[in-house]
């Protein structure tokens, strides 16, 4: 019995049929058993004897590295279920109440199960061919849900970029996939490849697999794209791109970090990347007019934190973060979409606000999971995964480890901006009247607010489930150093707040070096979006030169 | 050399399938109308089944065979969505160049 878990993936597929179909009274209610038996999965695997499955069907392309496909269900892909299977249940039934009078809402239930079907697919991949399988369907998910209301402007310019830059992350995990020799792709024996096999050591496959990771969770330089796909309905933007799908990068990194750690530079390169994105990205969250816009920087600077403890040489601690922070972050993304919900459809911060009387429930639950965000010491989750960063970081490499308590402090400025921003009293723009929203949209967000409280206190039976045990300190000094600081900007931001209460306008906090960077993002962006122009022969020609390369790349290597 | 190589049946049918997979390709990627290009890609699948099917003789495996089929049955479901795709965007206007269709661009 327990030996069929490795093909939870097809759990939401019946759902997509029925969906797709037309079966049903209410599009979406079909789809509700699937999340929750991938969840169930999870969890039925860690209370057993946590023996991993492994699935494998014989080689069937030889030529083709590692041609078999292989499923793998062990501790880190069950913890993957757990997050994928709750956050998506509740993202299905937030839904069911948001997208209640969109026409369109049968093929958005229908593209939400394609996405979770993938996502599930490259958590239990156990090789790099599987993992490509589900990579690339993530990707195109996240594109066709980006670009869902096709006909509101900027919507598919948003999703093309997103597509672009998938592309770079799937052509480097290509790249990789031929790299390694054939039959040797289990994503777990990675690093006991012989050297020699390895066309210049382990160098180039570790900088492929980092490549790739930055692509999906929005790193460096192509961070550009998880801004603009904000454009997408606000479920997705929950669950695709501050959840599930941008944390498949931190997960492939922690998946393969015994190879990370075979190539030191690359390492130490990836510890930089996330210092980098996690200061950069905050900093560009204090500046930007759009609630969601601003989440999603800040969404980019927590995978920053969870990029630099893979770089310190602390998967565990990414993972963990991980987990934390999918509670949290889709927290405040529901609550987002609850305000702009009951706001009608209005995005800009600038019109926002003065909402604590009208939405007083929304207000408790974006408190928790900004506290969360923050880090608020014993009471949330966020706070003890992200001092387990901060412990390795310092640990590894006291001037980034400073660098990162600083962001902190930033983040704590942002969370605060974006809630008293919404909440506060201090709006001056007269209010159309807001429409409540109902006990189906509230429901799935108590969920979440447990999680964002309570999932700090799984650490450490986690660990030592995944087989690297460690105490996860519920207080530390570092802790309450870095808490205060969070705490500090979080007040600082509301006070802030208070004393502009008759301004028009919100603090931008503008920073006037920030321009050029957010520009190269801009030209990043604009330009990739622009590869994309739509002409057949230009995809045909890419294409079969590429399966070309590749293959005459696979035969040259071939023994 | 190349003669006594060409002449095995083996090398035969594996020129042939080249063949009919560089012509598929070279159609699909040279003409601009829609039916072409099906049919282009169409030859492509064949050529491959071609060899599959060679191997399965060469090698005595029966799988290659099955994939074959399955082969088949995917060229079947791609011309039927092609084909609808086509059709679909033909009732509107004459559709004789496949990029030609740029309402839903960003």
């Amino acid at each position: 019995m327990i030996g069929l878990l490795p093909w939870a993936w097809l759990c939401t597929l019946p759902g997509l049929l029925l969906t797709a179909l037309g079966r049903g009274q209410r599009p979406g209610l079909a789809s509700l058993p699937g999340p929750l038996a991938i969840g169930l999965a999870g969890v039925a695997f860690l209370l057993g004897d946590h023996q991993p499955v492994l699935h494998r069907t014989a080689e069937w392309l030889p030529l083709v590295p590692d041609g078999a496909f292989s499923l793998r269900l062990d501790g880190l892909a069950a913890v993957m279920l757990c997050v994928v299977g709750f956050v998506s249940l509740c993202v299905y039934v937030y839904s069911l109440s948001y997208m209640r009078a969109d026409p369109g809402q049968r093929r958005f239930f229908c593209l939400l199960d394609f996405f979770v079907a993938a996502m599930t697919l490259l958590v239990l991949a156990g090789n790099i061919a599987v993992l490509l399988a589900g990579w690339a369907g993530v990707g195109l998910a996240s594109f066709l849900l980006i670009a869902f209301w096709r006909d509101r402007e900027g919507t598919l310019g948003a999703g093309l970029q997103a597509l672009a830059a998938n592309a770079i992350g799937d052509a480097a995990l290509l790249l990789a996939c031929v790299l390694v020799p054939a039959g040797q792709g289990d994503l777990t024996t990675l690093a006991q490849i012989g050297p020699a096999l390895l066309p210049g050591g382990f160098g180039p496959l570790a900088w492929l697999i980092v490549i790739a990771a930055s692509a999906k969770s929005a790193q460096g330089l192509l961070y550009f794209w998880l801004p603009s796909a904000m454009a997408g309905p606000t479920p997705v933007s929950a669950l695709i791109h501050a959840a599930t799908m941008v944390a498949a990068g931190v997960y492939l990194l922690v998946r393969t970090a015994a190879v990370l750690a075979l190539a030191p530079e690359v390492l130490h390169a990836v510890a930089w990347i996330g210092v980098v994105t996690a200061a950069f990205s905050a900093l560009a969250s204090l500046s930007q007019p759009n609630y969601k816009r601003g989440l999603a920087y800040s969404t980019c600077s927590q995978l920053g934190y969870m990029f630099a403890a893979v770089g310190f040489g602390a998967p565990f601690a990414a993972l963990f973060h991980l987990l934390t922070h999918a509670s949290f972050k889709a927290l405040l993304f529901l609550c987002a979409g609850a305000v702009i919900h009951a706001a009608h459809g209005e995005e800009q911060l600038a019109k926002l606000g003065g909402l604590r009387r009208q939405l007083p429930q929304v207000m408790w639950l974006a408190l928790i999971g900004s506290l969360a965000l923050v880090g608020l010491p014993v009471l949330t989750a966020g706070a003890f995964s992200k001092d387990l960063i901060l412990e390795a970081a310092l640990h590894h490499d006291p001037a980034l480890g400073w660098l990162l308590i600083g962001s902190v402090f930033l983040t704590g400025l942002y969370a605060g901006r974006l809630f008293f921003g919404v909440f506060g009293a201090g709006s001056s723009v007269p209010h159309r009247e807001v429409h409540p929203p109902d006990a189906l949209l509230l429901l799935p967000l108590w969920p979440l607010a447990a999680g964002a409280i309570l999932l700090g206190w799984v650490g450490t039976p986690l660990a030592a489930l995944l087989g690297t045990p460690q105490v996860v300190p519920v207080v530390s000094n570092l802790g309450l150093l870095a808490s205060g600081l969070g705490i500090a900007g979080f007040v600082a931001a509301g006070l802030w707040q208070r004393a502009r209460a008759g301004a028009a306008r919100l603090p931008q906090f503008g920073v006037p070096w920030l321009g050029p960077v957010t520009g190269i993002g801009r030209s990043l962006a604009s330009g990739f979006a622009g590869l994309h122009s739509g002409r057949l022969g230009l995809y045909v020609f890419t294409a079969v030169i590429g399966t070309a390369a590749i293959l005459l790349f696979a035969v040259a290597r071939a023994p | 050399m190349f003669a006594t190589f060409a002449c095995t049946p083996e090398a035969l049918v594996l020129l042939t399938s080249a063949l009919l997979f560089a012509l598929g390709a070279a159609g699909l990627l040279l003409r601009r109308n829609p039916m072409a290009m099906l049919m282009s890609i169409e030859l492509m699948l064949n050529a491959g089944n071609l060899v599959l099917v060679l191997a399965a003789r060469a090698n005595n495996f029966v799988g290659a065979q099955a994939g074959a089929l399955i082969v088949l049955v995917l060229g079947a479901a791609e011309a039927v969505i092609g084909l609808a795709l086509a059709l679909a965007l033909f009732r509107r206007r004459s559709l004789t160049d496949a990029d030609e269709p740029q309402e839903v661009s960003g």
